[in-house]
């Protein structure tokens, strides 16, 4: 491979371009880390579940955090700098099903999942559980899975999804309730409303 | 008849099972009400089943530390910075390339009329005489350098770092 020789002044300069590219980050580390650490749990599991595979999500998050920190935009609040963060997760992964190199899957949980662990008392029904909602969801559109999962995985309010979704506020009411309609039917319905009473 | 798309009781039916009261802990009244109400049923099975997963996600999920994701963002921004600001020397030294080869490709063509004089010479089997020529010898560098920066220009153009 080629290379060139930089002189002391080319490589002062380049060191001193590349920290001040750091310093145009949207916060400093110690804010950041502390960001993260709120929201990273909720982000991958969010990227998880719409993208339907773990180790899309894994690169997704950290390409969401890279993105959000060069943000060229201040923050009102906590909430707005959030919704923000799921805004860049959302159009990554629409933009990874655009290109076509990952269509969204139905994850089976495996047994020796740490996940299948938490409630060692039934893990039969806990896996059953999950993959019947895994089956479910890859029969929604896209968008109806990000809205289900904003709304009732994450508790965010309408206006908090128009925000992360970039939709009008307006449409989220009658969208959540046609997408939950069709969520419930393909879960079951009134066995599983049943099933809840148990 | 208008289809109703929500309830004013989905609160409820929500906080009932945030507080983890649904299905035992809760009023008779609202296990009824949800019983009979199409919308708080869907709310009540759609949440459910999040919730639950969503609590099963959280443990599954394996993450970088905070402090890995902001080096290795740092460390991207660096290179992307650095990559811009070699942007303006790849040029210089290209520009410097193609200078070289303009002035080369001149040196030859200055020196042509003694070329076709060789190989004028040439032809009519004048070789001795031709290859005395003074102006033989720039011709014959102009042409080997000609063929040896080519490619280093090309090189230099077309290459990425």
């Amino acid at each position: 491979m080629f290379t060139r020789d930089m002189t002391f002044t080319d490589v002062e300069r380049l060191d001193r371009i590349a920290a001040e590219a750091i310093e145009t980050f949207v916060m400093d580390e110690e804010t950041f880390r502390a960001f993260y650490d709120r929201t990273a749990r909720s982000v991958w599991s969010y990227l998880a579940r719409i993208t339907g595979d773990r180790s899309l999500a894994d690169d997704l998050l950290q390409e969401s955090y890279y993105r959000f920190l060069r943000a060229e935009r201040r923050f009102d609040s906590e909430s707005h700098r959030r919704n923000y963060l799921f805004r860049i997760a959302t159009n990554l992964a629409h933009d990874r099903r655009r290109r076509g190199r990952h269509a969204i899957s139905v994850p089976v949980p495996a047994e020796n999942e740490p996940g299948a662990l938490i409630d060692g008392s039934d893990l039969a029904a806990d896996t059953e559980r999950r993959t019947d909602l895994a089956r479910a969801m890859a029969t929604l559109k896209p968008r109806e899975r990000e809205m289900l999962w904003l709304a009732y995985a994450q508790g965010s309010s309408h206006e908090e999804i128009a925000e992360s979704l970039g939709v009008r506020k307006a449409s989220i009411k009658i969208l959540l309730f046609r997408a939950r309609r069709r969520l419930a039917a393909a879960l079951g319905g009134a066995a599983a409303f049943a099933r809840s009473r148990a | 008849m208008k289809t109703l798309i929500e309830c004013p009781r989905e609160s409820d039916v929500l906080d009932a099972l945030s507080s983890q009261r649904w299905p035992h802990r809760v009023e008779g009244e609202l296990v009824d009400h949800v019983a009979g109400c199409e919308i708080c049923k869907d709310v009540l099975v759609v949440a459910a089943a999040m919730r639950q997963d969503r609590d099963t996600a959280w443990q599954e999920a394996s993450l970088p530390s905070s402090g890995q994701v902001w080096w290795r963002a740092e460390m991207r921004v660096r290179q992307e910075a650095i990559r811009e600001a070699s942007r303006p020397i790849t040029v210089a030294y290209s520009v410097a390339a193609l200078a070289a080869f303009l002035v080369i490709a001149a040196a030859a063509w200055l020196a042509w009329p003694a070329a076709h004089e060789l190989l004028t010479a040439a032809a009519s089997v004048k070789l001795p005489e031709s290859l005395a020529s003074p102006l033989t010898l720039p011709l014959l560098v102009a042409l080997g350098a000609i063929l040896v920066v080519a490619p280093v220009a090309l090189y230099l153009v077309l290459s990425d770092e």
